[in-house]
């Protein structure tokens, strides 16, 4: 009797709470509190959100409201011993209105919120919420909602139905994740900072939409434009100074977001960042415009842009000695006909942008098949590091005086720069580019990076003009007589300063040998040098003894024979495994095979027709989004036992340097490139294809479905 | 080898940046420089211009009569209350409506006087501003955006009117008056402590004025 009535008791008082609503409709926003479990465990914390779907064209704001506007505030209600933790919050999107700029939320989005209850709850427990918040399109209104939400206390957590769990797992995806590089930010002398995200080896042109979004009101202001610029050693972002009059800051926090274009579709993806103040990095004052925005840049700009990076060309170590010997020929011309030196000059000129011609063919040819093309591509390919290692170990040669060219002597190509006249000129021109090219490629990225991603036309004449730009000083100095008559006169400085040339010809050898020993590891280092001994043994074979003898013709075969051996490590090279690290990218982090087999098609259709459940990962060293399914999905301790308890075979294909095997499964699969996911159930006759953007509960109910 | 190629590389984008600057449709008014100059017919056709304030100190408030943010200072009468305070101490306040022509806050003369009448305001003026030229010169992003200018046509303050940022007239009370105590400051010859603070307020209706 007593308990009957404690019952009705307690069905009277349950009644009207259970009625309390947990969803507000305003005249703009539909809001509602949700909650991730339906029965709650005590002390075990849980999520809930406030989710607030938002009229069209109309935002609430981020924590950070940007030049107006307030976030949303959630006051909490909480029974004694529980907790409600700080609203975590999605990464924004940026509002412009007519130029004022707002950080903020349209459609639908969820404020994530852990909940505490107190480990000795007995009874449901009683969520009180009273948020608030401002919603505007041009103009803003000021709403607010009482949300009331009981959850039944049980032994163990019980989850809410599949949908709002999914609301969850979709919300969580767009929460930043923390950086996976380190930042920092120097001060100009104006007091503007620039943020630096040591991401190094991303692939500039796969990367738009770079935006820092400043954690609070104060170090940086919002309403500045921010041009990024991603380079293959970094994110660069020039940010304006904000209004707070304190002393400059010593970190500056907030949420860096970017769209990754990646092997079918883009990915937006968001980084927390806390940026610590570098003393020694003082940006320089003009901001440092880059090609991430395309449109910024002009085809005008970009084509004087072109010319005066072309121009700046000759100043680099690897270029100078092939034009230190254009300037050297030009004193021998000296006194000769002025027709013949403009003849020269315009050859010259010709060979450059022919050479400049044929790499924006190749570009576009590249481009049409594989789809994208990043400046450097050349040296994903170890055969190019090689056979440019080799060409400078040669030039270097013939600076120093190891031999002549000319006596009888061809066979390299290069022997053609020093036929007479215009052939002559016009190879040393082809030559010029050939040798300029690893200068351009790390550091002209973002100059170069504009050309890559526009049309045909523009990539053709944005090459062009740089070309012009190489050429210029020389073509200049040909037809101006004025100006050769400023040449010192031919001596013997001629002779010591070419054989001193030959040291940054080497230095740049070396260069491309590390470079190769990124790609194949300590074995192509080891082809390259003893290919290079093969090719001076060749060269001091045929410079022994005189010509039209048997022993000269033994000699001239067996020098045949050692440059055949040399270039025979071309095909080694080609088996050699390729690693992380991409040319460009200098020291990467690389793929980490922890915990995963290397990925090849044997061992996986191996293991899937052994009826094993099978995952595969193709990823690369410089793609963002597949390190953001790592770090959130992949690698989570839950995705790991999951796993471990199906006995799932992990395999990981390295795509950092296109890798071919890969390359051909993406093609069967129609994909351009990566991330991709394969998963093949115990048992499956065919893999099935993941979304690209993976969260844990995705791979984990994949893993565990048809069990 | 490499330090040397780094620096060619900022020499080289440092000389193409000179051609691409990025042009703000917006300026930014700093506390210390002197402040933008301004001139702008008032509700009743006079006209108003900075440099013939000089000698004496001048408050500006940005306003739109519809904006939560506004009316949370004016039906708490805290705006009209500094409005009076400050013209006793011979301060020029100018309220200025910038909104565009058919945006939120846009007003007329007559509207404008009407609006004045009816929340028994004090300003010295009340500045029209369609074309938003007064808020784009100071970087206004906001209603209500305050700034004060000194004797000497400085800039003191800019930012906020409180220091509690939310359209609820119940924290006036317990809120920091920003330009209260700033112009307090000013008047009395000393710099002042808080000068820019976070501006709180709807965002400022440039239309299509800031294109």
């Amino acid at each position: 009797m007593h308990r009957l009535l404690s019952f009705l008791l307690a069905v009277c008082l349950a009644g009207p709470a259970l009625a309390q609503q947990s969803v507000v409709k305003t005249d703009n926003v539909r809001a509602e509190l949700v909650s991730e479990v339906s029965e709650v465990k005590p002390g075990e914390p849980f999520w809930v959100a406030l989710r607030q779907t938002i009229k069209p064209h109309w935002h609430t704001y981020w924590k950070n409201p940007g030049d107006s506007g307030l976030p949303t505030e959630i006051t909490w209600t909480l029974p004694a011993g529980a907790k409600a933790d700080p609203i975590v919050w999605p990464a924004p999107t940026l509002i412009d209105v007519s130029g004022v700029i707002n950080y903020g939320f349209q459609d639908d989005v969820l404020l994530l919120v852990k909940i505490t209850p107190p480990a000795d709850l007995a009874g449901p427990l009683a969520l009180k919420a009273d948020a608030n918040w401002l919603v505007c399109d041009d103009v803003c209104i000021p709403e607010e909602g009482k949300f009331a939400l009981d959850l039944p206390v049980g032994a163990a957590a019980k989850p809410a139905d599949a949908n709002t769990r999914a609301l969850f797992d979709k919300a969580r995806r767009v929460v930043p994740t923390d950086s996976p590089w380190p930042a920092r930010f120097g001060l100009a002398k104006s007091g503007d900072p620039t943020l630096v995200v040591d991401a190094k080896g991303l692939k500039p042109d796969t990367i738009r939409n770079v935006y820092f979004f400043p954690a609070e009101w104060g170090p940086v202001a919002s309403m500045a434009k921010q041009t990024a610029s991603v380079t293959a050693e970094g994110i660069r972002i020039p940010l304006k100074k904000g209004d707070a009059k304190a002393a400059a800051p010593s970190s500056i926090a907030g949420t860096l977001v970017l769209t990754e274009k990646t092997g079918d579709g883009e990915q937006r993806q968001a980084f927390d960042v806390v940026a610590k103040l570098d003393p020694a990095f003082v940006p320089s004052a003009a901001p440092l415009t880059a090609s991430n925005e395309g449109e910024s840049l002009s085809l005008v700009e970009a084509l004087l842009f072109a010319l005066l990076g072309g121009l700046i060309l000759n100043l680099m170590p690897c270029v100078f000695p092939v034009l230190a010997m254009k300037a050297a020929a030009f004193a021998r011309l000296a006194g000769h006909e002025r027709s013949a030196m403009r003849r020269d000059g315009i050859a010259y000129t010709a060979g450059v942008l022919v050479a400049f011609g044929a790499m924006a063919a190749a570009v576009i040819a590249i481009r049409a098949t594989i789809g994208e093309v990043n400046w450097g591509f050349q040296f994903q390919s170890p055969i190019f590091s090689l056979l440019v290692a080799y060409l400078f170990f040669v030039v270097g040669l013939n600076l120093a005086g190891v031999f002549e060219i000319g006596g009888g002597f061809t066979g390299i190509g290069q022997g053609l720069t020093a036929k007479n006249g215009a052939t002559g000129a016009f190879f040393t021109g082809v030559l010029a580019v050939v040798v300029a090219t690893p200068c351009t490629a790390p550091f002209m990225a973002a100059a170069l990076g504009f050309a890559l991603s526009q049309p045909a036309p523009q990539t053709i004449a944005v090459l062009l003009a740089m070309g012009l730009g190489l050429a210029l000083p020389y073509l200049a100095l040909s037809m101006t007589p004025a100006l050769q008559r400023m040449m010192p006169r031919p001596g013997a400085w001629m002779d010591r300063l070419r054989q001193f040339l030959a040291f940054p010809m080497w230095a740049s050898a070396v260069w491309m040998i590390w470079v190769l020993a990124q790609q194949t590891g300590p074995d192509g280092v080891v082809y390259a040098l003893g290919g290079m001994i093969l090719i001076a043994f060749a060269i001091w074979l045929l410079r022994l003894g005189s010509a039209g003898t048997l022993g000269a013709w033994l000699r001239r075969g067996l020098a045949a024979a050692a440059v055949l051996l040399a270039f025979a490590a071309v095909l080694k090279l080609q088996d050699g495994p390729a690693t992380a690290a991409s040319a460009s990218g200098g020291p990467s982090t690389g793929v980490s095979f922890d915990g995963w087999e290397r990925f090849s098609r044997a061992r996986m259709t191996e293991a899937a027709a052994a009826g094993k459940p099978v995952f595969v990962d193709f990823t690369a060293a410089w793609c963002i989004t597949c390190l953001v399914n790592e770090r959130v999905a992949l690698e989570t301790p839950g995705t790991r036992r999951a796993f471990e308890q199906t006995g799932t075979v992990k395999l990981k294909g390295d795509w950092t340097n296109r890798d071919p095997e890969i390359s051909s499964l993406l093609k069967e699969l129609g994909r351009a490139g990566v991330p991709l996911y394969l998963y093949w159930a115990p048992g499956a006759e065919r893999p099935k294809i993941l979304p690209q953007v993976l969260t844990e509960a995705a791979i984990v109910s994949e893993l565990q479905a048809k069990r | 080898m490499s330090k040397v190629i780094v620096q060619r590389r900022v020499l080289l984008l440092g000389s193409a940046a000179a051609a691409l600057v990025p042009v703000s449709a917006f300026a930014t008014s700093d506390v210390g420089k002197a402040a933008p100059a301004f001139s702008a017919p008032d509700s009743n056709g006079k006209m108003w211009s900075l440099a013939e304030l000089k000698g004496k100190v001048v408050v500006l408030e940005t306003s739109n009569q519809d904006c939560p943010y506004v009316r949370k200072h004016y039906n708490s009468a805290n705006m009209q209350t500094q409005q009076r305070e400050a013209a006793a101490k011979g301060v020029v306040w100018l309220t200025v409506a910038s909104s565009a022509p058919g945006e939120q806050g846009f007003v007329t003369a007559a509207e404008a006087n009407e609006l004045t009448q009816k929340r028994n305001g004090a300003p010295a003026a009340f500045l029209l501003d369609p074309q938003s030229k007064i808020a784009r010169a100071y970087g206004a992003t906001v209603t209500p955006h305050m700034y004060i200018i000194d004797a000497s046509g400085v800039l003191v303050y800019k930012g906020g009117i409180d220091s509690i940022p939310s359209s609820n007239v119940a924290d006036v009370p317990k809120a920091t008056q920003y330009v209260r105590v700033a112009l307090d400051q000013v008047l009395a010859g000393k710099p002042v402590t808080e000068a820019s603070t976070r501006p709180y307020g709807c965002t400022l209706k440039y239309g299509n004025n800031a294109a």
